[in-house]
């Protein structure tokens, strides 16, 4: 029944949240100027680029951490009413109470929402003792402790900023397993910022490279790895534009983009396909080179 | 027959996540792995052993019901259905895509169509080639 259901929302998904000529800078310092960005309704969205470009003030925006120097966030309908609410966002710069114990955390949470009770069931998989101080929790401990008051909301869209990579690989994967176990129950929307890609490869649709607070690249995910290759051989393919290259005594790495099928014959050399880590690779070595 | 089959998801592989997938459902069902009426995983359960999008195997499991090898019935989940001419039209198409990698393969290592005919023929009287393919298959390939 749940399945069906799931099928049918996917089936007639539209915008949920969407950002409107958006403008912000640090001091002097241009971020992000006339930026939009539509995300649909139950989409994963990775964001990705070099350090600095604005990965995480974008996260920070669209969750009302920060305000916009001019432009806007637009929510669907359903989620105007109550944004702050349904929109959970997990990452390591936030405070969390410092000075309270797990428990008053928890109380104060169900207190300021209106909760009768929260699902502590992950806190419980994990060693955080609800006497401990918030502030004595490793970040791995901090990250589940949040993401279960966040997940008590019943939020629409996840925000999560880079902390899944600095927690160990148990929390990680319980924290991932529990982001798998809500996609597959309702249509919620996630965009993440993240480098390192090997656990959530298989989670993404979506994928968006900023590049001087502009989006560089937008592409669903098997579209980005069909187009993005790596040519084997001696000299750089003539009809393709190299993102970046490894040169060897003999030959060199090409990375190349937009590769097209109808290329193939052409081209001198191996092609080789890559995975999600390799093709964010080539393109931010691109911008170093 | 073990029912509890692997699935392979290559991350590196052009090969889109939700085709690789497909094709291990249905080299399942082609093999007798999983047979008529099986139930198979549910969504949430396939995506959390895969660690792979739920969204993907809607999608997966979509198509197969389009393509007429799985049915789902609602409340209760998705169940392979039968259909001995399409798995047989199928099965051969796999047939000759498998053969034309290998050949193409043992043309380029410059074995000529007579020599690879006679290493064939050669397998096909070896039952201990037999009893080998036997433990890669039960291995969970």
């Amino acid at each position: 029944m749940a399945e069906t259901l799931l099928l049918k929302r996917i089936l007639r998904s539209s915008r949920v949240l969407a950002t409107r000529d958006l403008s912000f800078s640090y001091g002097k310092h241009s971020v992000f100027k006339n930026f939009n960005l539509d995300v649909p309704e139950g989409q994963v969205c990775l964001i990705t680029g070099i350090n600095g470009v604005g990965k995480s003030t974008l996260l920070r925006l669209i969750a009302g951490v920060l305000k916009p120097a001019s432009g806007k966030i637009v929510f669907s309908e359903r989620l105007a009413k109550s944004p702050k609410r349904k929109i959970g966002f997990i990452s390591d710069m936030l405070s969390l109470y410092e000075s309270l114990t797990v428990a008053q955390g928890i109380d104060f949470h169900k207190d300021i929402y209106g909760l009768h009770q929260i699902d502590d069931s992950l806190i419980r998989h994990t060693k955080i003792g609800y006497s401990q101080k918030i502030k004595e929790l490793s970040l791995g401990q901090r990250t589940i402790y949040h993401l279960s008051l966040i997940l008590s909301l019943e939020p629409e869209i996840l925000l999560i900023d880079e902390v899944i990579h600095s927690i160990d690989a148990y929390l990680r994967k319980l924290f991932l397993d529990q982001l798998i176990q809500l996609m597959s129950q309702r249509r919620i929307t996630v965009v993440m910022v993240n480098l390192n890609f090997r656990d959530i490869e298989h989670l993404v649709e979506r994928v968006i490279l900023l590049k001087s607070g502009e989006i560089a690249v937008d592409e669903e995910i098997h579209s980005l790895k069909a187009k993005v290759k790596k040519i084997i051989s001696t000299r750089p393919p003539t009809c393709l534009s190299v993102l970046s290259q490894n040169n060897f005594s003999d030959h060199a790495e090409f990375y190349v983009y937009p590769f097209s099928e109808a290329l193939r014959d052409d081209i001198e050399g191996e092609i080789v396909d890559l995975d999600l880590t390799e093709i964010v690779a080539a393109f931010i070595g691109g911008e170093y080179a | 027959m073990n029912k509890f089959f692997n699935i392979k998801v290559d991350a590196k592989s052009a090969l889109p996540i939700y085709e690789q997938v497909k094709r291990s459902i249905k080299l399942a069902i082609f093999s007798g792995r999983l047979e008529d009426g099986d139930q198979v995983r549910s969504i949430r359960e396939l995506s959390l052993k895969l660690r792979i999008n739920p969204n993907t195997i809607i999608k997966v499991y979509s198509q197969l019901e389009a393509e007429g090898f799985l049915i789902s019935r609602p409340g209760a989940g998705y169940f392979v259905k039968l259909d001995r001419k399409k798995m047989q039209r199928e099965k051969h198409g796999l047939f000759e895509e498998l053969t034309t990698e290998y050949v193409a393969k043992m043309l380029e290592l410059g074995y000529s169509m007579d020599e690879l005919i006679h290493e064939i023929r050669k397998y096909g009287r070896n039952s201990s080639f037999e009893k080998n393919l036997k433990e890669f298959e039960s291995a969970g390939y």
